[in-house]
């Protein structure tokens, strides 16, 4: 009971129940709640729509520049209220996020794109290539392409790009909307395989939003399963890995195909109650 | 071959003029690329700033003094958009954002007048606008002082410009935000301070063409409109293309010139005012994007 304190502490990002409104009118989150612990990977697992990139954006604070506002709940990152702030505010804090669709800069070549992420940072020109080699070591294939344009390289190497030049910020805590989006299988493992390396070495904490549960999943050390705004179900990635309700809706291991979260929990709830009485 | 040489004359002469409209046309394109709005208050900041500059020549203040606070007065111009005009309408249609650089030139126009009154000024530079003895010794052309300063300085600011853009950290933000404002507000680049930048040195640039277009005709309203001949140029370059805006300028320039010497007398002269506009018209019709408007590049 005296260390009630560590285990708030120990998450370096906390979503209390928040609500997520668009242009004053369309909620798109209603009662949200998730946390990350300081070193983990977190996913959050939902079809089209569900609010995934929602939640993300309420905590990067990218949603005020699509005119959407956290009306209820709260965001703490780091044991810092997430308020006032704005993006450029956020990655001073140390929290950046790789938005989804992965939005390099086309016209800039790889290495701009990369260096353009320590913006921020006001480093001198041998710190840059300093970092610059430390980042080329996890994405030894953007070192070859350094010097290509970044909007005629292929879906990966711009995703790569995305989640390198994020990483130049040097954030403690990364945003990953999305990344496996219309990549090939292999693709989706090599930028994984990153993402987790980065985590270990470089200790960076991570909320991962996926449509892709089956590789989130495996990648990840906890989950959550969102729909309509409404977090449905969540326990460690082991757990929802062996859910059978998971495995129905999500993992595409199902007798009558895809259906909604709700109607599996509405079922099962019919089915408990008929065992009852 | 007298004939021959005075065209060569009336197109350096062209040319020479043309890097002026290249770069009030350069001052659009950075606005163009930062916040994708034309912005037509680009004229007016000429005038404006102009205007104070001899203004404060009136006070007494030496040029140079006079020209750094005048640099100050468009940051602060600059600040004053960004704070007043541009932040409140972030993610507002491109639109309303055009609406409202047409507001400000009014406001800009307004307050010119209002403080500095609407007599035309002379600007003497001390650079008169007669050839000089050395280069008609030396190959015949009769090329004006005033001319040949004003594309100097012009040449010079661009290059300035566009080595600023390559090579710095700034500059690679500014480009990052042209490709992408909501991937580069992500990554924690300020859009508010590039805006800022982009504005003072529009502003700059406005001060600099008024300086030398004022010189020859005196500091005047008729300013703006011969700022708005950068929108042919950007017709012609492309809205978004730097190299665009210079070539853009240099071929309005050199065009305008050979018209209105060969052409002019047929039509009574004062073809200059609407020839470039013909002229954006033709290229409208032949290549839409301008000689240099980017190609999309597709996202894979
Ligand atoms: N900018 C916006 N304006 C209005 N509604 C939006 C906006 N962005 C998302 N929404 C709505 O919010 C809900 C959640 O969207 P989103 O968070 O993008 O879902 P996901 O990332 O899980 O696909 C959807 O119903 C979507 O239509
Ligand atoms: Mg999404």
């Amino acid at each position: 009971m005296g260390n009630y304190q560590m285990t708030d502490t120990d998450n370096i990002l906390e979503i209390d129940t928040i609500e997520v409104v668009y242009d004053s009118v369309i909620a798109a989150l209603h009662d949200v709640s998730l946390s990350v612990p300081r070193g983990k990977i977190v996913a959050l697992l939902g079809g089209n729509g569900a609010g995934k990139s929602t939640t993300l954006k309420a905590v990067s604070t990218m949603l005020a520049g699509e005119r959407g506002k956290v009306t209820q709940g709260s965001i703490t990152y780091d044991g810092i209220p997430v308020t006032n702030q704005d993006p450029a505010d956020m990655v001073g804090l140390g929290l950046v996020q790789v938005l989804e669709g992965r939005r390099c800069f086309g016209h800039l070549t790889v290495e701009e794109n990369i260096i353009s992420g320590a913006y921020s940072r006001r480093l001198g020109k041998a710190q840059i290539r300093d970092e610059l080699d430390k980042i080329y070591g996890y994405f030894k294939r953007l070192k070859d392409r350094r010097k290509s344009q970044a909007g005629f390289t292929s879906g990966g190497e711009q995703q790569m790009v995305a989640v390198a030049r994020a990483m130049m910020a040097k954030p403690r805590m990364l945003l990953l909307d999305e990344p496996s989006m219309g990549l090939a299988p292999q693709l989706v493992a090599e930028i994984f395989n990153i993402v987790n390396e980065l985590n270990q070495k470089e200790g960076v904490s991570i909320l991962l939003a996926e449509q892709n549960t089956n590789v989130a999943l495996r990648n990840a050390d906890y989950g959550y399963i969102i729909e309509t705004g409404h977090v449905m179900l969540h326990g460690s990635a082991e757990s929802l890995l062996a859910d059978e309700k998971v495995k129905e809706l999500y993992l595409g291991i199902s007798r009558e195909g895809r259906k909604n979260f709700r109607d599996v929990l509405r079922r099962e709830s019919t089915r408990h109650a008929g065992i009852h009485h | 071959m007298t004939e021959f040489l005075f065209f060569i004359e009336v197109v350096v002469a062209g040319l020479l003029a043309g890097t002026m409209y290249s770069l009030v046309a350069l001052g659009f394109v950075l606005i163009y690329k930062a916040s994708s709005t034309f912005n037509f208050a680009q004229g007016a900041m000429v005038f404006f700033a102009v205007l104070s500059f001899v203004g404060f020549m009136e006070w007494g203040l030496p040029f140079v003094v006079a020209f750094l606070v005048t640099i100050a007065l468009m940051a602060l111009v600059g600040l004053a958009t960004e704070r007043l005009v541009l932040k409140p309408l972030r993610n507002q249609s491109e639109d309303t954002l055009l609406m409202a650089t047409i507001g400000l030139g009014f406001v800009l126009e307004g307050l010119a007048q209002a403080a500095w009154g609407v007599e035309v000024r002379r600007l003497d530079l001390g650079i008169g606008d007669f050839p000089i003895q050395w280069i008609i010794d030396s190959t015949g052309l009769f090329i004006s002082a005033l001319d040949l300063t004003a594309g100097l300085v012009a040449a010079t600011l661009i290059i300035a410009l566009a080595l600023l853009f390559k090579y710095t950290r700034m500059g690679l933000g500014l480009r990052a935000v042209a490709d992408d404002p909501g991937a580069a507000s992500s990554i924690g680049i300020p859009l508010g301070s590039i805006m800022l930048m982009v504005w003072t040195a529009a502003g700059i640039v406005a001060l600099v063409a008024g300086m030398m277009w004022g010189a020859r005709a005196g500091v005047q309203f008729a300013l703006v409109d011969l700022a708005l001949k950068a929108l042919p140029v950007l017709i012609i370059g492309g809205f978004s293309s730097i190299p665009g805006a210079i070539i853009g300028g240099l071929i309005i320039g050199a065009t305008e010139k050979v018209l209105e010497v060969y052409i002019g007398p047929f039509f009574g002269g004062a073809i200059e005012g609407w020839a470039p506009y013909v002229l954006a018209i033709f290229f409208l019709l032949w290549r839409p994007e301008g000689l240099f408007g980017e190609k999309i590049i597709r996202r894979v």
